[in-house]
């Protein structure tokens, strides 16, 4: 899988790396921004008030 | 015999390299060895046959390799090093041999990787996760936090004059909107730095901007029971260490106007579905209320949504502020 994005990426290893790691930020993002705070309320960690 | 098999390897070779490194009809190519005359360039459907399993388009990248000298051929002036004989000889023997080099989906060992680093990437992502809920998710709230407190200092205007001695006056009445920070809290057992913004409403949105007032419970300082709900472990953890309070502890609730100083009296650890802590006079159904408490709940364990840790708290005193009176810090007892 990573090895098959890497191939698939354009360019020398010069433009290749800085494009795998702006990838994987990208990714990183994602999940802390959309991913985590959707799947978050599932997860009993926050859980702090008292209901029934 | 030896000589035919022999060329029809060497052409298999070429062949292969050609098609696999998308050069057929640019690399100068020499027909069979030991038909051809030597030197003669000859087009590439001259020569042998194509290796069975060779597809045009394999999955190797097309790398830039400007000419490969024949292999009979006297080798060429100019060419760089890797482009002798030898070279060929260390590329040509996989690819003769057969199978390596060609493509026919995906095989056993594709399979186990992509599902090794498939798992390989949940596990990061777990990991991912537990760094946000534990670490980033403070970040969040901090700058909230901070937000909060810029809100907070822009409408509460120090008073000029001193301290009335008088009794003093009604406080004024709050009416926060959902998520709104209307009060500060400061806790002296847990250090002088500790002043979380209390908001409006204790729904998830909330609770992520700081510890939550439940609507509808009393008002700091007012008679009644005044509820509030904070992180334990998450989001600027403002409740992570309410165990460690004592019964004496001052938690001193700001408000714009003064400091409503409650004493911590008992903590008790609950089901998470006790709604009576809530109660007016805590844990009693019913009863009219006559004097103001306070009460904290957030997650017991730590780390976990088990139980409800609950401190319970009864207003002591308020104090007005005054310009040069910082938060009434007693030193706590015991």
């Amino acid at each position: 899988m990573y090895g098959w994005i890497y191939r698939h990426l354009p360019g020398p290893t010069l433009v290749r790396v800085p494009l795998a790691v702006l990838l994987a930020l990208a990714v990183v993002a994602l999940l802390f921004f959309v991913v985590f705070p959707a799947v978050e309320p599932f997860v009993p960690l926050n859980d702090v008030t008292i209901q029934r | 015999m030896v000589g035919a098999a022999d060329g029809d390897q060497a052409g298999e070779c070429q062949a292969d390299l050609q098609t696999d490194l998308g050069l057929a009809g640019r690399v100068p190519r020499q027909a069979d060895p030991p038909a051809g005359k030597p030197g003669q360039r000859a087009p590439l459907t001259a020569t042998g046959p194509l290796p069975p399993m060779s597809t045009a388009g394999g999955p190797w990248p097309t790398a830039p390799a400007p000419t490969i000298p024949d292999r009979a051929g006297p080798p060429a002036p100019g060419a760089p090093g890797r482009g002798g004989p030898a070279a060929l000889d260390e590329t040509c023997p996989p690819a003769a041999g057969g199978e390596r080099r060609t493509w026919r989906g995906p095989s056993g060992g594709t399979i186990v990787r992509g599902t090794g680093e498939l798992l390989i990437t949940l596990g990061l992502v777990v990991a991912l996760f537990l760094a946000y809920e534990l670490w980033i998710t403070d970040i969040f709230q901090a700058r909230t936090q901070s937000r909060l407190h810029n809100r907070l200092a822009a409408t509460w205007a120090v008073p000029a004059r001193p301290a009335a001695p008088a009794p003093p006056p009604p406080a004024p009445p709050l009416h926060p909107a959902l998520g709104a920070g209307f009060a500060v809290l400061h806790i002296p057992r847990l250090g002088a730095g500790y002043a979380p913004v209390v908001v409006e409403g204790v729904g998830a949105e909330q609770l992520q901007e700081g510890p939550g007032h439940y609507p509808g419970t009393a008002m700091p300082g007012q008679i009644g029971n005044f509820v509030v709900s904070g992180h334990r472990t998450t989001y600027g953890k403002p409740f992570n260490r309410l165990d460690e309070l004592r019964p004496g502890d001052p938690l001193v609730v700001e408000i714009s106007d003064r400091y409503f100083v409650y004493r911590m009296t008992r903590s008790e650890v609950v089901a998470p579905t006790r709604l009576d802590v809530t109660y007016p006079v805590p844990e009693q159904l019913g009863k009219t209320p006559t004097s103001a408490v306070m009460t904290m709940t957030t997650c017991n364990p730590k780390y976990s949504a088990k139980t409800r840790l609950i401190v319970f708290g009864t207003l002591d005193k308020t104090v007005m502020k005054a310009p040069g009176v910082g938060v009434p810090f007693e030193p706590a007892e015991g």
